[in-house]
């Protein structure tokens, strides 16, 4: 069981492509020249041979439209140059982990080939120790030039954001998980997305599957999983095509992958500790996050050239408590800006009630073609949101006070 | 969830619609604009102003796609209108260059399928240049078209119409007015276009007087538009370009919203659809009709009548239209009940977004929901009509099923995100099927057909 994960580069003659026995499907990220241009899954049987005549059927098909954009797009540029090109800022990378000293130092090996050849005027790497239990973390750091190393005591993602926030020294700062590895293109895309969107308040960009080894990290993507598209996107604080927005912002994009301006975010006092704070409430840190910042009427700009490769949850256990864990989180965050954003309370309460039709739409869907799995993710969700209604955000806040007072 | 922007908030003055009273002020008081913007020359927005708008995007005289947006989104940044550009070109270049897989067929959906292939998206070159190409204004001759615009006591918006009908880069040959009021009160209206012939037509009826039209008319290709009309400039120029380029006896076109001044007007744009979305063109032809036959052909999503034409011989070959559609008869629908004809017996319709009209939506609230009932009620005629026709039980299986299914979809929908007044539409819509219903019973209207009976079975033994 796992689907093998292939990049294929269209602008090149396209080679048929051979399964392992224990691969049923490819997972195909295509580019053109060097452009991300779109993901396809395709189930096929094990140890078989994806021809390329198929693979040219699947590239008419899902690519070349993108392709034809791109170089309409290309084209255009070179006809009329961007007139005042806004010069880049500094950047600092930052990334929370806790007691994931592997995946640390995968990621800062994806960073390194990047970081030295870009075009912004600095970059500066900080990687938040979030209050793991050994020295493996310091020591991963440790192995990379120029990288900073700070460490946060108290347990909780924003906790580590926000210590990060205020390490960093760049105007820009770009957020990463540590269960991610960069794309060679993302600091490019970054600045690109930069360079041509003078006044953003942030960046998010596209999130695709690091490995397809399991049946949960499978269903996951096929279920959409984090990425959000090849499209470029603009969010601003209302959207004609959605009276519910900006409350549904989880339509911009993942924290794991996203970049803001540094003194936006200060003056917004950062993030919010009582949400992602681990255990208990581990989400709804960036929904929050994305919906002030297009509350403050700065623009939040997605970029799919600004991508990152993600590790999905690996087991089915793991994935049903993540489903659980999104209900929960959003809940909270709903609960806290219908009381810290009464401008508008009436749009969360739509969405609490858009959100349960929703949700019970899809459990019904799945109980109707006996899905199990479906069924049971979509009740996790469900139980998750009902439990996050019933004072999870009060619940989490007396924690992060415990958490702030056990600290001082 | 929708094409919707009435957020809760803003729609107070929906509980109190004002009455019957075209031009007057904003239904409620936030402000909607209509705007142009050329993408060839422009990547500033300069006019946005910070009111929300429709914005329709064009590269020189070809128009590329729309856009609807509230004053926070705008105005649009340079890369955003650099997207725009890239994503409406590129989608014009697959639908117009042969080389990248043009012609379009319609889908069951009734929009367009991309044709491309990988190989030509890769081999495509100099596409900005094709594009300028392909944007260049028609400047053939429309002598060989005679204009029939059908009108029943609107003077004022007659005289809007003609006046842009005399604006025409390519003069037609002819235009033709048939008055279908009582009291003839258009022929003072016509009085002040000296080029207008003027008919008076006394029988009540959309079908009538288009009929009527088309009996007067001396030209090869008769062109209609309506009296709530005001075309581009270029109208003429592109039917009489696609005539000539393309063996085609249908064509329909691009119909814009003029304005969006009054909640009823956005809400006809918006949630009812407008009448298309589509700008890149389309070939409705066999396939179409056969692939959307068991469900009743999805005819009415060919154009409107507010935008079509025929060659003289499209009408020698099904007849005219059904006196018993159409506006002052059974509601709405003959245009598309030609275009039935047209299908069911061999033929095909062509889309051409290039040839632009620009529709005055109804701008009072009971205008819009007459409307929408007059549109169900036609709508179910002309499938009694269609089905009485060819015999395709689609069309009845649209009308105990299809539609109760949608009524009932949009009311559970419009339950939980529905814009306020969607029900009101709905409640209109419902009307005008239990309407439409009584034809389906008469036996008698039933059998008196438009074209003779075995006219049509000789044209299906074909």
């Amino acid at each position: 069981m796992g689907y093998r994960l292939v990049e294929i580069e269209l602008s090149k003659p396209l080679a048929p492509i051979e399964l392992a026995p224990q691969h049923d499907g490819v997972g195909l990220i295509a580019r053109w020249q060097d452009r991300l241009i779109g993901f396809e899954m395709i189930a096929l049987p094990a140890s078989s041979v994806l021809s390329a005549e198929r693979l040219k059927a699947v590239a008419d098909e899902r690519f070349a439209d993108r392709i034809l954009v791109a170089k309409v797009d290309v084209e255009l540029s070179a006809r009329r140059r961007f007139a005042a090109e806004t010069a880049l800022p500094n950047l600092s990378i930052a990334i929370c982990t806790k007691d994931r000293a592997k995946r640390l130092s995968r990621l800062l090996s994806s960073l390194d080939p990047i970081r030295w050849k870009s075009a912004f005027q600095s970059v500066e790497i900080v990687v938040v120790d979030n209050a793991s239990v050994d020295a493996t973390t310091r020591e991963a750091v440790e192995c990379f030039k120029d990288v900073r190393y700070v460490f946060e005591p108290k347990a909780g993602l924003d906790f580590a954001r926000n210590a990060a926030l205020r390490a960093a020294t760049g105007d820009l700062v770009a957020y990463l998980d540590d269960d991610v590895v960069v794309d060679r293109n993302w600091l490019a895309g970054l600045a690109k997305a930069c360079r041509y969107n003078p006044g953003a308040g942030g960046f998010t960009g596209l999130v695709l599957p690091f490995r397809l080894d399991t049946e949960a990290q499978i269903f996951f993507e096929q279920n959409g999983g984090f990425g959000r598209g090849f499209v470029r996107k603009e969010f601003h604080n209302t959207r004609f095509d959605n009276p519910l927005h900006p409350v549904g912002s989880g339509s911009l994009g993942a924290g794991c992958n996203m970049a803001f301006d540094r003194a936006l975010l200060v003056e917004l006092g950062g993030f919010d500790e009582a949400l992602d704070t681990g255990s208990p409430l581990p989400g709804g840190g960036d929904l929050d996050i994305f919906y002030r910042v297009l509350r403050s009427r700065r623009p939040m700009i997605y970029e799919p050239e600004y991508a990152v490769y993600h590790e999905h949850r690996e087991t089915i256990e793991q994935l049903r408590r993540q489903y659980w864990t999104w209900g929960l989180g959003m809940m909270a965050f709903l609960v806290k800006s219908r009381r810290t954003d009464e401008e508008l309370s009436a749009r969360h309460r739509a969405m609490v009630r858009w959100w349960f039709f929703d949700r019970l739409k899809a459990v019904a869907r799945a109980a109707r073609r006996f899905r199990g799995r479906d069924f049971r993710f979509g009740i996790a969700e469900l139980w998750g949101g009902i439990y996050g209604l019933a004072g999870e955000y009060d619940r989490s806040r007396a924690r992060v006070q415990t958490i702030r007072e056990q600290n001082q | 969830m929708g094409r919707n922007l009435w957020s809760r908030g803003r729609v107070r003055s929906l509980a109190c619609p004002r009455a019957d009273d075209p031009g007057a002020e904003p239904v409620n008081g936030d402000a909607f604009r209509v705007r142009h913007i050329d993408l060839e020359t422009t990547d500033i927005d300069g006019d946005a102003g910070d009111t929300a708008s429709l914005s329709i995007f064009w590269w020189k005289d070809l128009p590329l796609g729309m856009r609807a947006s509230l004053p926070d989104e705008l105005p649009y940044s340079r890369a955003h209108l650099r997207q725009f550009a890239a994503e409406f070109s590129a989608a014009q270049l697959a639908a117009r260059s042969t080389s990248l897989g043009a012609p379009l067929r319609a889908t069951y959906w009734g929009c367009p399928k991309s044709a491309l292939s990988l190989a030509a998206a890769l081999d495509a070159r100099d596409l900005i240049d094709s594009l300028d190409q392909l944007a260049t204004a028609s400047s053939a001759s429309a002598q060989d078209i005679s204009v029939v615009i059908c009108t029943r006591d609107r003077g004022p918006a007659l005289a809007r119409c003609l006046s842009s009908i005399a604006k025409q880069r390519s003069a037609p040959g002819e235009v033709v007015v048939v008055d279908n009021s009582r009291d003839g009160n258009a022929r003072s209206v016509c009085m002040q276009f000296p080029e207008v012939r003027y008919i008076h037509e006394t029988r009540p009826g959309l079908s009538v007087a288009r009929t009527a039209g088309v009996r007067a008319s001396r030209h090869g290709i008769i062109a209609f538009t309506d009296d709530d009309v005001e075309v581009h400039a270029g109208w003429t120029a592109e039917i009489a370009r696609v005539f000539a380029e393309r063996d085609v006896e249908a064509l329909t076109g691009l119909v814009l919203p003029a304005r969006l001044d009054t909640l009823a007007q956005r809400r006809f744009q918006f949630d009812m659809g407008g009448f298309g979305t589509t700008f890149v063109p389309l070939v409705f032809d066999q396939r179409f009709f056969e692939e959307t036959r068991p469900n009743g052909a999805h005819v009415w999503k060919i154009g409107a009548g507010a935008n079509m034409a025929f060659r003289r011989s499209a009408f020698d070959r099904v007849g005219l239209f059904d006196e018993r559609l159409g506006a002052g008869a059974a509601g709405c629908s003959e245009d598309s009940e030609l275009w039935y004809r047209l299908l069911a017996t061999g033929g095909a319709c062509l889309y051409e977004p290039r040839a632009v009209v620009f529709h005055h939506h109804r701008s009072d609230w009971p205008g819009l929901r007459r409307q929408m009932r007059a549109y169900m009620k036609g709508h179910v005629a002309a499938l009694v009509v269609q089905y009485d026709n060819f015999g395709d039980r689609g069309n009845i299986i649209r009308i105990w099923i299809k539609l109760p299914a949608y009524f009932l979809r949009t009311f559970l929908r419009t339950l939980f995100d529905g814009p306020p007044g969607r029900i009101g539409i709905l409640a209109a819509e419902v009307e005008g099927w239990l309407a439409g219903l009584q034809f389906l019973l008469r036996f008698g209207w039933r059998k008196r057909r438009a074209l003779p009976r075995q006219n049509l079975v000789e044209e299906r033994a074909r």
